[in-house]
């Protein structure tokens, strides 16, 4: 895929792994392994933008005798999965029209 | 590598980032290679799985910027002593104007590589304009004036639209090297202020 619409598509697909319930890193990558790839340092990148964003809180907690960052995702960043999703209707239309030869 | 090599690589390469940005990283390093020896892999795999120190390192350095790189260089490690504050006062002429003088070359630098790719495409539309002018004015002439003088300045109007585009594919090809060229720059800049090489790689 373009990188520069993977960038994009990153984020919103790291907010929706920890929408249902706290995430921590290596289950995050675990859970969008099967849709998107990234590598590690990517995710902590994109984790400490979203919380300087406040889009995120991090806990740390404790995990079978060693401490473990749990990510908390937002309002806000409940909000951006909801503006993406509006987004993507604008996509979707603009990708009908691209395909609208092919038929 | 064992997840203690690699922490201890991983902070010699990171060498030169503000502090607690170098433990927040390795914590989180730290942290993915435990998640992943918790699955049954050995420690081993599961550092290999992160992938290499200097690709982790490299791409670190590309997402942090040379003013935070240069800040937390200069930055005092502990508190100037008064005879320091005043060899630095007394001393500002010197560094100050040397430090310019850097900074200075640098910028220079990127005036030159823009002023070439500026003046390519300057030349590149100079005879794109020539090219279109050249084929118009010879009309005019052909009308106007005589046959002959029209007929050379077609001849000049093609052969400005030829150069141009033999010229365009030479701009473009420049361009993007000039530009891959300063990016390399700005790394190898970056590069002075961060980590150190590992010799036993």
């Amino acid at each position: 895929m373009d990188i520069q619409l993977k960038r994009g598509l990153l984020d919103v697909c790291i907010l929706a792994a920890i929408k249902s319930e706290d995430s921590y890193g290596y289950k995050i990558i675990k859970d969008m392994k099967p849709y998107i790839e990234m590598s590690e340092s990517t995710l902590y990148t994109i984790l400490k933008r979203l919380e300087s964003e406040d889009m995120l809180t991090v806990q740390t907690a404790e995990h079978c005798g060693r401490l473990r960052k749990y990510y908390h995702i937002t309002d806000a960043g409940l909000r951006r999965i909801e503006n993406f999703k509006d987004e993507w209707k604008e996509i979707m239309s603009i990708y009908r029209f691209i395909t609208k030869e092919d038929k | 590598m064992n997840k203690q090599e690699f922490l201890i690589r991983l902070r010699k390469g990171l060498q030169g980032l503000p502090q607690n940005d170098i433990e927040e990283r390795l914590t989180f390093y730290n942290e993915m290679i435990d998640d992943r020896m918790e699955e049954g892999v050995t420690e081993e795999e599961a550092v290999s799985g992160i992938g290499t120190v200097d690709e982790i390192v490299s791409q670190i350095v590309a997402e942090t910027s040379l003013s935070k790189l240069v800040k937390e260089k200069v930055r005092p490690k502990r508190a100037l002593r008064v005879w320091e504050i005043v060899l630095l006062t007394l001393g500002s002429p010197i560094w100050l104007s040397l430090l310019l003088a850097v900074f200075a070359v640098i910028f220079a630098v990127y005036i030159t590589v823009w002023s070439v790719i500026v003046a390519l495409w300057a030349a590149e539309l100079a005879l794109a304009v020539g090219a279109f002018c050249g084929v118009l004015s010879s009309v005019i002439l052909i009308v106007q004036v005589n046959v002959i003088a029209g007929i050379a300045m077609i001849g000049a109007g093609i052969a400005c639209a030829g150069l141009s585009i033999f010229l365009f594919f030479g701009c473009k090809e420049t361009t993007k090297g000039l530009l891959f060229l300063t990016k390399k720059m700005i790394s190898g800049i970056k590069s002075i202020f961060i980590g150190r090489r590992m010799e036993n790689e």
